[in-house]
């Protein structure tokens, strides 16, 4: 009893240190943020700050549109997870239920489509979007990335799995296929689901480049682009910098909370049998 | 049948939604000028709180400010061109004027007297904004000068009248006394600190007597005496411990480390003077005389608002510009900002620091000319990123300056053919 | 077991219009634009100027570039590593975590994963923070305690040390939650039986877990490599590719010759280039793990 005692506690004590590592750098930039300017360079440096102030929190809400960017991210990661559910699940169930030719010529492409960087297509996506009139517009980074082929790939891993009498028992009911897509399948399907909402909210909120691309117009920003705005040519403005990514995190976190029961399952599911 | 129409209709609306992304019409004559800006502090702010009066006055234009990060602004103005839809202003560096000086609207065409309008404006402002035809294609706004910032407490605690010694010193003069300032302030560490900017380094070149480019600007020329001189010159400060390697090698930020107090000197420029004002608490700090190898010099240098080849609202982005450009606003907008104003006739009386203003106007009054000319050209802006890396092998020790420049100039030349 | 089909209209068609949405979205934003990019490598062209067909001109060019090969080698080496250390730091927090017989489980499990949360700039920011020569909260600490700083983004080799451990730190909660579940359905009856047989942890630890892992195993590798080899702004925001080109990865190098030197023909031939190899080693993985895509 006292070798299991022993080989817990040291399991708790090396998960503690490990989390903290992983923690710390978070929480600095957190607790920085509510630091003033002149303190965040001042040698010694100092991780508490030593004189709390909200100062940078209301200078950078107030500076300009951030309520804007904030519920254009928002916006745009929701509509775009509810897309990317709908297609990826559509396509995924396509690729795990149906024999049809070309299916695995599909997913090949698809896969291989992942090792694509960005900036390798910016050009010729940029020229695409323009020819479509999506430019500056925020379906122009909503609509793109929404056939991401990881989203595909784990819903086609998981729904693999769902057993086919289902559907022939309904097939045979004179079921239609649309209908047995929503009625069945989408039910049996939370964890996946749940999954790929998560990922492309986080995604989606974490965009980068795709907004640089396709948006100008200030009043159409995202959050990380406002937060790249605060480095200028010559100077970078930490202060407003620190509290608008305080801000930033605590969305994907709620998501990420509130879903997480599924999660877990969903990915099992979607990634054990392969 | 039923079930595929139902789905055909889905894709249909979808995509409607996605042709919606509709263009907004302008009716009557109430017009919305775009303007691309990106922020070193709140220059926009600024701009919007001068230009107040002529918004007032001229209530049918509405301005929609767009703010792009830095680091992007060059590659997405270059997006915006190349897709037909450039902005009607736009505010530009002259790092961005030799990018895209070819696609934009001269100002010759919009005024009278253009040689009237050009002698408003400080001669180097004027040789930045002029493209290959002669033509004046920008506004000058406020310009910029390249310099040295000291941390005054330092040096008094040395004993050192840094006034009186910067008068007309060398580096190699330099060297010496700021051993003794580093020496004296336990807490300090090295002399300089120089931004990790091709353009800032590019102010030590031209000190010690060497260009980038041939004297027409139609070829490289990096491989010349004076710019090896200058590159060995870094590297030694580098491994004397003058200079911290953070900055070239690790991309730390010298403004910070000036602001801590680990810095005699920062080679910066007149920009520095607002975020130093605000930042820096614990010592004194002002602007002194660069010193010199073979000459003294700074680099020129400067922001500017114009307007493109096929804007859509040309005639009032215009107005705006000259308007902005005037006087009045050139002064007001100076003064808030902190910075040089580029007409010649602005009388810019500053709520402090004007000791600091008088001493980076005097650095640019002795650069020689053909800085600007190096510093406007499209062909090198292509090359400055290469430049940057090649000092840094040399700074590493891989390579040695004379390999280095002719490597540049190897590189240079596919641009100038 | 796989559906099959009865040749029937419906079932022919609706596959189709199931995936025909993803198609759409998936062919005209990404298939045709990097289809552009391939015909854009056989061209000399610069953002205002006309394309030039040059035919191979690029990939000659390209075979001779030393920087290129520089930042070729550092994208191997960033990514061996990187994919390496993250399955085995990744797996090691699984392990410590699946059996869900310690208070707390769950919220450990989220503390790992907030890394994976954070956008690359933040995580780039946060790290400049704690990382920097002079300013840098650990070099700062070791001074404090008399010793003398530690040059993480400024020495060559420690600079690639240090964005392969940041590269890990943010990235290994989103596997360890992808490894934790593989683990979890692992039947509980194997392990029983290895017990009563008297197989020691490391035997059923080899003989049973890693076998019946390895399908998640290789999902993870996969991805983390094609992770790897597309990293940018965390490297921007905290070495910008130095000191000189000890960090650059092939990425930086496109985005660098493709806008700062205004030659986007080369720019696509490096990334074709990049794209051959991300394809080589994912075949590799493949073929190294005994295991191809189930496809059928």
């Amino acid at each position: 009893m006292n070798k299991q005692k022993v080989y817990n506690t040291i399991h708790y004590v090396l998960l503690i240190v490990l989390a903290l590592a992983t923690l710390l750098p978070v929480l600095w930039v957190v607790l920085s943020s509510f630091k003033p300017q002149s303190e965040l360079f001042r040698v010694p440096l100092t991780f508490l700050p030593q004189k709390w102030t909200l100062q940078n929190y209301v200078s950078s809400l107030q500076a300009g549109n951030f309520p804007v960017y904030f519920s254009n991210t928002v916006f745009v990661a929701v509509v775009s997870t509810f897309i990317t559910v709908m297609v990826n699940l559509m396509a995924g169930y396509a690729l795990a239920k149906y024999i049809f030719k070309g299916r695995n010529l599909i997913f090949t492409i698809m896969i291989a489509t992942l090792m694509i960087p960005l900036q390798v297509i910016m050009i010729p996506i940029f020229l695409q979007l323009k020819n479509f009139g999506m430019l500056n517009s925020l379906w122009g980074i909503i609509i793109p990335p929404a056939a991401t082929p990881t989203g595909v790939f784990l819903a086609r891993q998981y729904l693999v799995n769902l057993p086919d009498s289902l559907i022939e028992a309904a097939r045979i009911d004179g079921a239609k296929e649309y209908s047995i897509f929503f009625r069945i399948i989408l039910p049996m399907s939370k964890p996946i689901v749940a999954t790929i909402a998560i990922f492309s909210f986080m995604w989606r909120w974490n965009d980068y480049l795709w907004p640089l691309i396709v948006i100008t117009d200030n009043k159409k920003q995202t959050i990380q682009q406002a937060l790249a705005n605060f480095v200028g040519q010559l100077q970078i403005n930490w202060s407003d910098l620190l509290a608008m990514t305080t801000i930033a995190i605590i969305p994907v976190i709620i998501v990420f909370l509130a879903f997480q029961r599924f999660f877990f399952s969903g990915i099992a599911a979607g990634s054990v049998k392969g | 049948m039923k079930k595929i129409l139902g789905i055909l209709l889905i894709l249909v609306l979808v995509s409607t939604t996605v042709f919606a992304a509709g263009t907004k019409e302008e009716t009557g004559k109430d017009v919305t000028l775009s303007v691309l800006w990106f922020n070193d502090a709140n220059e926009d702010e600024i701009f919007l709180n001068t230009i107040d009066d002529y918004l007032q006055a001229n209530p049918h234009v509405k301005l929609d400010m767009q703010i792009v990060a830095y680091s992007e602004y060059d590659q997405k103005l270059k997006l915006m061109i190349s897709g037909g839809n450039p902005p009607d202003v736009a505010r530009i560096t002259t790092n961005t004027l030799s990018v895209v000086v070819d696609s934009l609207e001269p100002i010759d065409n919009h005024v009278a007297d253009i040689e009237a309008v050009k002698a408003q404006f400080l001669p180097s402002m004027v040789a930045f904004a002029s493209n290959t035809k002669g033509e004046f294609v920008a506004y000058p706004t406020e310009a910029t000068a390249n310099g040295m910032l000291i941390n005054k407490s330092a040096f008094d605690k040395a004993g050192i009248d840094v006034d009186e010694v910067s008068k007309d010193w060398t580096w190699s003069e330099w060297e010496s006394i700021v051993k003794q300032v580093v020496a004296a302030n336990p807490e300090m560490k090295y002399g300089l600190t120089v931004d990790f900017t091709p353009h800032r380094f590019s102010t030590l070149m031209y000190q010690f007597g060497g260009h980038f480019l041939n004297k027409d600007q139609s070829n490289m020329e990096f491989n010349n005496p004076g710019t090896i001189a200058a590159i060995k010159w870094f590297k030694h400060v580098h491994d004397a411990g003058l200079v911290p390697k953070s900055v070239w090698l690790g991309s730390e930020n010298p403004a910070e480390l000036f602001q801590a107090g680990l810095v005699a000197g920062h080679i910066g420029g007149s920009w520095n003077i607002n975020t130093y004002n605000k930042n820096v608490t614990d010592f004194e700090w002002k602007a002194v005389r660069m010193p010199k190898a073979e000459i003294n010099s700074s680099v020129p240098g400067g922001k500017f608002i114009a307007s493109f080849k096929g804007s859509k609202n040309q005639e009032e982005a215009f107005k705006l510009m000259e308007a902005f450009a005037d006087k009045a606003h050139n002064e007001m907008y100076s003064r808030d900002t902190f910075n040089i104003p580029s007409r010649v006739d602005a009388q810019v009386t500053y709520p402090s620091n004007s000791d600091d203003f008088e001493v980076f106007l005097e650095e640019l009054k002795v650069t020689p000319a053909f800085t600007a000319n190096e510093w406007k050209n499209t062909n090198l802006s292509k090359v400055t990123t290469y430049i940057r890396e090649q000092i840094v092998e040399v700074l590493l020790g891989n390579i040695s300056a004379e390999e280095a420049v002719t490597n540049v100039d190897k590189k240079g030349a596919t641009y100038f053919k | 077991m796989k559906q099959h089909t009865k040749g029937n209209f419906h079932q022919t068609a609706a596959p189709l219009l199931f995936l025909l949405p993803n198609i759409l979205i998936f062919g005209l934003f990404i298939i045709v634009p990097a289809i552009q990019g391939l015909r854009m490598s056989f061209t000399e062209w610069g953002v205002f100027t006309t394309p030039r067909f040059i035919g191979f001109a690029n990939f000659v060019e390209l075979a001779q570039d030393t920087v290129f090969w520089k930042t070729f080698s550092n994208t191997i080496v960033y990514s061996l590593f990187t994919v390496s250390l993250i399955m085995v730091y990744a797996l090691a927090l699984a392990l410590l975590l699946y059996k869900n017989t310690i208070k707390g489980e769950k919220i450990f499990r989220s503390l790992f994963y907030i890394p994976s949360l954070l956008s690359m700039i933040t995580v780039g920011i946060a790290w400049r923070f704690i990382l920097g020569d002079e300013m840098g909260i650990i070099n700062y600490l070791l001074r404090q305690s008399g010793g003398s700083g530690i040059p993480w983004l400024t020495d060559g080799n420690l600079a690639m040390v240090s964005i392969i451990g940041v590269s890990i730190w943010a990235q290994a909660g989103y596997y360890m939650i992808i490894l934790i579940a593989g683990l979890q359905a692992i039947p509980l009856e194997l392990y029983e039986a290895a017990t009563i047989d008297g197989a020691s942890t490391t035997k059923t630890f080899t003989a049973i877990t890693l076998p019946l892992l390895r399908s998640t195993l290789l999902v993870v590798m996969v991805l983390s490599t094609i992770a790897s080899f597309k990293a940018y702004e965390l490297i921007s925001v905290m070495t910008k590719g130095g000191p000189g080109y000890a960090t650059k990865l092939i990425v930086q190098q496109v985005y660098q010759v493709a806008f700062l030197e205004d030659r986007m023909g080369y720019a696509s031939a490096m990334s074709i280039v990049l794209m051959l190899i991300i394809s080589i080693f994912t075949l590799v993985q493949f073929k190294f793990t005994g295991k191809e895509q189930d496809y059928e």
